[in-house]
């Protein structure tokens, strides 16, 4: 252990536990979907850009990041004219166009497009943070953080995952084939020669998945549940879901009665909680090298939460600091509270103990064996 | 360790019997090498091992299998799963996780294996399969022969007793199968674990291996035995050992160092170059000064060559050299960003450039038939593939009995390409491209995936295309079938062409790419078994 073994360049940089990741997460998509003020929006989305750049850069992680970057500009440009020639409210005038015409006829107005630059900026912003999240944590690491009774579900998502690359390069393989055979692409009818092949290679190679799946026994060791234990959870489930809608409504539509509705809603939580606790114990299955909990990762999860705190408090306490709206009567420029813009900033913590990290004997990037439990 | 006893299977819907009354026994530590032509049980045979057969394929079996004690017939694959490994053909569809260690980690978790001894096996396999610095990339970056070893490590890490492999090399150059080769040697001879492979790379391994089991289908019963007593019953062999068996050669040598020393022994009548030069037809496929690279990666680099008609040239050197990327270039798929491509009609003698011709008017000319026949076949039957191809072309579809019958694919004219071996679709493919007649054929990596018979069989219909005076350019690794048809070789090097020649004088002065038979004699005009014995 004393010997930290150095990976190579291209390992990736899991410099926080995984659960801290999820908390970082958390914090920076609240801000991006609750407020609406493009200064905000700025703060998180560059906060989260540091992130990436800091550690997720140099993780063969990050390969995503940029087509994650290219569908937030691409939704960031397209929402801007929409929104402008969709909303014709607004004091300052740019141009008109036709009355007459359906939907877009009408006065095209500056606070529109100001409106449109804000929400396309929030659509960016979130798929930033998603992006940035992507690449500092391995899809399979955050299938490992998951409970036992959603183990199927998770694997059926990493071999979708390690599958749909192997696909897109099969569909151009096969896309080049027929077209020297002489076939031309022009309608839906011509894409059979594409599809057909494309599904039975699929098939095939999910075939024999299976087939080595069952050979390296996998769900070898669950004990199968008997029949009277499967419809014993069943109901007990459907029994916990029906408690919780019902807190629901009481919460929801009878005020006075609240106290009954999270009363409902506690035995409802309780029961899910304990049906898939019994569940999961009959997977009989071990995890490979979890990651150890240390301090920056509370850190880390201690800043997150403040922010999520701090933004709820605001919304509460100053909701007109955190809401922008360019339309009359609203002033044109954003409210801005140093102290909301301040604690967005934590943010950045990952990068900035990352730096800090650097100075320490461990070299960022290089994965040391004091990351994991052994 | 493993028993087979009076085993008969036959699958399921199919009335005759794959295995029929097997018995025999394999020693704990033997090396066994299972081979034989596609379809004639040897899958089957390896998948009776671990219960795949009969528990994931259905059907009809009687007699037992005993493994180290356990009955995979009635425990299933789940059953034997920390008992035997087994790694399959195709190295991409066997992962379900996209990192390295945590694919070796996968079954363990499955086991639920004690966390730490967990650790302890994934660092022992890393070790064993010589793929520790590959624990943190993601498999889908990783070269066939890497992805086949991480296949192999994965399996090693419930330590089984037992490993099976089907053909693990097939889909692999030839660097790559003796990497994974390599390590299979090392796994039985420094941990004495029992192996069964089934392998066509015969050459390779024969040296190492134990015994050989030979499936000769249609029926036959099946040959165990010492390699030695083996080879000698069997038709296909590789170069040296049929050239052994034609002279007689006694004990039959295995490896060209035995094979020497019969080799120094006979006296062959001197050769001087008996170069048949074909007479040089006209120019029908110019590359200037090519250059072309993949999303800033240089992939071709100043890429000059003149390919007459007639000429039968091939493209050699090693994965990523830029083979693919040339001949891609020769049917217009890809266009050059430097300098050009011109294909010269063979009737008006007019020069086509690439850059400005379409696709459709350069398939008129040049056929080019890609590595992996599954990208082209989805029709319901053989026939219905090559007219397919005819109305692309817009001809009317026509019976082709004459192609089909030459490619030996008339038998199976009427049946779904997709259910017919590696070696008959590959040929279908062939078929589908060469029923347009095109005057230029262009091949990458033929022989992939094929065993000794049908490999003999593409052989001689490329001779007789040869003959035909058919322009051939086809990208390979199989230096044998290059010593038995090539005019020409073409070395490639980092997308750059390092040699041009002719194949005799390339192939002679050439340490990776002499044929078996050359590296025997070492004499350049000898390069294949019929220049020996002709």
């Amino acid at each position: 252990m004393a010997t930290a073994e150095r990976a190579p360049s291209n390992s990736t940089a899991f410099h926080f536990h995984t659960g801290a990741w999820v908390a970082w997460l958390v914090a920076g998509v609240v801000p991006a979907f609750g407020l609406r003020n493009p200064l905000y929006l700025v703060l998180v989305l560059g906060a989260a850009w540091i992130v990436y750049s800091s550690l997720g850069r140099s993780s063969p992680l990050g390969s995503s990041w940029g087509s994650f970057i290219k569908l937030g500009l691409f939704l960031f440009a397209f929402t801007i004219p929409f929104n402008a020639l969709s909303i014709h409210i607004g004091q300052i005038v740019l141009f008109r166009l036709p009355a007459s015409w359906p939907i877009i006829g009408g006065p095209i107005t500056l606070e529109a497009v100001i409106a449109g630059v804000v929400s396309g900026l929030a659509l960016l912003t979130i798929l930033v943070v998603f992006a940035a999240f992507n690449a500092v944590v391995d899809h399979y690491q955050l299938l490992r953080a998951t409970p036992d009774f959603l183990l199927q579900a998770g694997v059926i998502v990493s071999i979708a995952i390690t599958f749909v690359p192997q696909m897109v390069l099969n569909a151009k393989e096969i896309r080049e084939a027929q077209r020297i055979r002489g076939h031309r692409f022009r309608g839906i009818r011509d894409l059979l020669p594409l599809i057909m092949p494309l599904l039975a290679n699929s098939l095939e190679r999910a075939i024999q998945l299976a087939e080595t799946m069952e050979a390296r026994g996998f769900g070898s060791v669950a004990v199968p549940f008997s029949r009277r234990q499967i419809l014993l959870f069943q109901t007990a489930l459907l029994a916990a879901l029906l408690a919780l809608l019902g807190g629901l409504f009481f919460i929801g539509f009878l005020p006075n009665r609240a106290v009954w509705g999270w009363a409902l809603i506690g035995l409802g939580a309780l029961t899910l909680g304990a049906v898939f606790w019994l569940q999961g114990r009959n997977v009989h299955r071990t995890r490979y090298r979890r990651p150890r909990w240390r301090g920056r990762d509370g850190l880390l999860t201690a800043a997150s939460a403040l922010v999520v705190i701090v933004i709820l408090i605001a919304k509460r306490l100053a909701p007109e600091t955190l809401y922008y709206s360019p339309y009359p009567p609203s002033p044109l420029l954003p409210p801005f509270d140093p102290l909301v813009g301040g604690v967005l900033l934590l943010l950045a913590l990952p990068a900035l103990l990352a730096l800090w990290g650097q100075t320490a004997p461990s070299p960022q990037g290089a994965v040391s064996n004091e990351e994991y439990q052994p | 360790m493993i028993h087979f006893e009076h085993l008969s299977y036959s699958y399921p819907g199919s009335p005759a019997p794959v295995l029929q009354d097997l018995s025999l026994t394999i020693d704990e530590g033997e090396f066994l090498l299972v081979m034989g032509p596609s379809g004639a049980g040897k899958s089957t045979f390896l998948r009776c091992l671990n219960g795949l057969v009969p528990h994931f394929y259905g059907g009809r079996i009687s007699g037992g299998v005993q493994v180290a004690g356990r009955d995979p017939l009635a425990l299933g694959p789940k059953g034997m799963a920390d008992l035997v490994g087994f790694v399959l053909q195709d190295p991409e569809a066997q992962f379900v996780v996209d990192r390295v260690e945590d694919e070796l980690a996968f079954a363990l978790e499955n086991q639920g294996l004690d966390p730490l001894l967990m650790r302890k096996r994934v660092e022992e396999v890393l070790d064993q399969l010589n793929i520790a610095p590959l624990r943190q990339r993601s498999v889908s970056t990783l070269s066939g022969g890497e992805r086949q070893r991480v296949a192999i490590a994965a399996v090693m890490s419930l330590h089984p007793q037992v490993l099976v492999l089907d053909e693990p090399t097939s889909q692999l150059d030839p660097q790559a199968a003796e990497e994974v080769l390599d390590a299979l040697v090392k796994l039985n001879q420094d941990l004495g674990l029992t192996i069964v492979l089934s392998e066509h790379r015969l050459e390779r391994v024969v040296q190492h291996i134990d015994r050989i089991l030979y499936f000769p289908g249609g029926g036959q019963p099946p040959l165990l035995g010492e390699p030695r007593a083996v080879l000698s019953q069997v038709d296909l062999t590789p170069p040296l050992i049929t050239l052994a068996k034609a002279l007689d050669w006694s004990p039959l040598p295995l490896t060209i160092k035995e094979g020497r020393r019969f080799a120094r022994q006979m006296s062959l009548p001197p050769r001087h170059g008996v170069l048949a030069v074909p007479t040089p037809g006209p120019i029908s496929v110019s590359v200037r000064e090519l250059g072309f690279s993949y999303n800033g990666h240089p992939a071709l680099q100043d890429v000059s060559l003149e390919v007459r008609q007639g000429e039968f040239v091939a493209l050699m050197g090693r994965n990523g050299s830029g083979k693919t990327t040339l001949l891609k270039h020769l049917v217009g798929l890809l266009r050059p960003n430097e300098g050009r491509v011109q294909i010269i009609d063979p009737e008006t003698l007019a020069p086509l450039d690439t850059r400005q011709a379409s696709v459709e008017e350069l398939i008129r000319i040049v056929g080019y038939v890609p590595q992996n026949p599954n990208a082209l076949l989805f029709q319901d039957t053989v026939r219905q593939e090559l007219d397919f191809t005819r109305r692309g072309h817009g001809q009317p579809p026509n019976g082709d009995e004459a192609l089909l019958d030459i490619l030996g694919l008339a038998e199976v004219a009427d049946h779904y390409p997709r259910d017919l071996s590696v070696g008959e679709r590959q040929r279908v493919a062939l078929a589908s491209i060469l029923v347009a007649e095109p005057r230029v054929l262009l091949l990458d990596e033929p022989t992939r995936g094929l065993d000794y018979q049908q490999k003999a069989a593409l052989t001689q219909f490329l001779q007789a295309e040869k003959e035909k005076g058919r322009t051939v350019i086809m990208a390979t690794h199989d230096v044998e079938l290059v010593a038995q048809c090539a005019d020409r070789v073409i070395l490639l090097g980092e997308g750059q062409v390092v040699v041009d020649g002719p194949a005799r004088q390339v192939m002679s002065e050439s340490l990776v790419f002499a044929s078996q038979i050359n590296k025997l004699f070492r004499d350049g005009a000898l390069l294949t078994v019929e220049d020996v014995l002709s």
